[in-house]
């Protein structure tokens, strides 16, 4: 659980809706629900991607395990400072997404050691980790990240939040037990990152969908909308090159 | 905005659907809606927009379709049902709005198909593959139901301490009564289309390869006497009424258990979803044989219910490999 002053925010926050028309003459669904619903074809095209589905149905070979943490490892690097990027440009209209920001953050620091400790269990040293060039599609989701937080709307960067943590509940689970399964690695060891998200951001979730259901503004509701959609897009890059 | 809707075949047939595939025969008004959300064919909510769309344009036409048909067009699968990945989304965002929401479209479908013959169309169905949880109830409001004998089904949810929430219980306990609804719901396993057909919940069972032909047949028998045959269904239901609001009673009841599944539950689903991803990239065994593994590794089945398979016919057997 969080701190204070996010469970704070949890309870000014529950159950807020918006109203208005939907195409199938129910109430307007709230935020998380309308995202969902209009960036479901971008998860399922990242879900059914075919090295993704041989990924979590067969497992992986070494060599592709360790292209993954490669490039998994300069995301997860840009995680914070995108986040910062974004916090920074909140201004007191947004202040518990700021504030919400700055909960996340903490709770993500240094997770990009985990990715170099999976790394060093599957042969990759810290200074080779270190030194990969990430590839072009890492650098233009990083990319897209900063420059959505600075240009199009900061709450981008609970677009980019939103698929990372679908990402890590949904398929990480799965993923973890493919690659288990094909390495024979033993419990958390060169999955810890992978797995561990799984559980972890389960509860993030949940939280994830409190804060969304806050945007209220048609023009950061669009800018999330976009973040999910270009993030879900060059992820699939990502796991369609390796 | 919703589109406008469409105009005779030409409007029905001409909106750019993404997981359905649309044939027209003018000669007996007959509709073909081949499902074909690939790779995984499951409800997604792409297609539940789309086939949303095509009752919609049917409905605007009164008239036009006398025939409803839908297949499949992926090979062994009809349907496996729910979207998993998006069922473990939704529950673990604690997104229960979201859970009614999608069984209430799901719902919305069922109850078209239910209407159906008070818009004058009669409704046939072709299984030729698996068909799971909401695939089933997909089929059972259908007029004919027709299974090639590979065909293989049920309703897996308990396994996970789910229960098949869009028409499952009220559609299982018309057609073939309570004991059977009991047995299948509470039981997990899945029957051969003999199995089903022994329920009264398939009219037709045809060796493989010989669904479309039988297709055919059922339209070509029923087209000289649809009014009278419609009229009858109509009766038919009004004699053994299903509720619109029992099934939304229990769509809610269905969202508020998924919000109440454990990591533990949630992880036997992504052991199905797992497995369809092994079935939909060529492998020979899929959800059909991890449900079979884990209604072993559960042992539920005929404990739980105190159904004895035994007592109801020499043709039927356990479906388990």
């Amino acid at each position: 659980m969080r701190t204070r002053e996010y469970k704070r925010i949890q309870e000014s926050w529950g159950g807020a809706r918006t109203t208005g028309p939907l195409s199938l003459g129910l109430p307007m669904p709230a935020f998380f629900a309308d995202l969902v619903m209009r960036t479901d074809e971008d998860r399922r095209a990242f879900e059914t991607h075919p090295v993704l589905m041989d990924a979590v149905a067969n497992g992986v070979s070494v060599e592709r395990y360790r292209a993954l943490l490669l490039e998994l490892y300069h995301v997860v690097w840009h995680f914070n400072p995108v986040c910062a990027a974004a916090a920074s440009r909140l201004d007191d209209r947004w202040q518990a997404i700021r504030h919400f920001l700055y909960e996340h953050m903490h709770e993500e620091l240094g997770h990009e050691d985990w990715v170099l400790n999976d790394l060093e269990a599957v042969g990759v040293t810290r200074g080779d980790a270190r030194a990969h060039a990430p590839s072009a599609h890492t650098l233009t989701l990083a990319g897209y990240n900063y420059w959505a937080a600075d240009r199009r709307h900061p709450c981008s960067a609970l677009g980019m939040l939103y698929v990372l943590e679908v990402i890590a509940s949904v398929y990480g689970g799965p993923f973890a037990d493919a690659v288990r399964e094909s390495l024979l690695l033993d419990g958390e060891r060169g999955v810890s990152f992978i797995g561990s998200h799984a559980t972890l951001d389960q509860q993030h979730m949940a939280e994830l969908r409190q804060v969304l259901n806050r945007v209220d503004d048609r023009e950061a509701q669009a800018a999330v909308v976009e973040s999910v959609r270009v993030n879900f897009h060059h992820f699939t890059r990502i796991v369609e090159a390796l | 905005m919703e589109p406008p809707p469409a105009v005779g075949v030409a409007g029905l047939l001409g909106r750019p659907y993404k997981t359905l595939r649309l044939e027209w025969s003018s000669e007996l008004r007959l509709l073909r809606a081949r499902l074909a959300v690939k790779p995984i064919q499951c409800f997604s909510l792409s297609v539940m927009a789309e086939m949303r769309q095509v009752t919609d344009d049917i409905t605007a036409n009164p008239g036009l379709v006398r025939h409803l048909v839908m297949t499949s067009d992926v090979p062994g699968v009809f349907n496996f049902g729910g979207d998993l990945a998006l069922f473990v989304l939704l529950v673990r965002a604690g997104d229960v709005e979201s859970l009614k929401l999608y069984a209430r479209r799901c719902v919305d479908l069922v109850w078209w198909l239910e209407n159906a013959a008070n818009l004058g169309i009669h409704t046939t169905v072709l299984a030729q593959g698996d068909t799971l949880g909401g695939g089933l109830e997909c089929v059972m409001p259908f007029h004919k139901v027709i299974f090639e004998r590979s065909a293989q089904a049920g309703f897996p949810e308990v396994l996970f301490n789910l229960f098949p929430g869009m028409g499952a219980w009220d559609f299982t306990i018309r057609k073939a009564g309570l004991a059977v609804a009991n047995e299948m719901i509470l039981s997990g396993r899945l029957y051969t289309a003999e199995e089903l057909h022994y329920r009264r919940l398939v009219d037709v069972v045809v060796d493989d390869g010989q669904g479309e032909a039988a297709i055919e047949k059922v339209v070509q028998e029923v087209d000289p006497r649809l009014r009278g045959t419609l009229a009858a269904l109509r009766a038919q239901r009004l004699a053994v009424p299903i509720r619109h609001e029992t099934l939304m009673h229990i769509v809610d009841l269905w969202a508020e258990t998924a919000l109440g599944l454990t990591d533990r539950d949630l992880r036997l689903m992504e052991r199905l979803a797992r497995a369809q991803a092994r079935k939909a990239g060529g492998g020979d065994e899929g959800a059909v044989e991890e449900i079979k593994r884990l209604e072993l590794e559960s042992a539920w089945g005929d404990r739980r219910t105190g159904f004895d398979r035994r007592a109801t016919g020499g043709s039927d057997r356990r479906a388990r490999g």
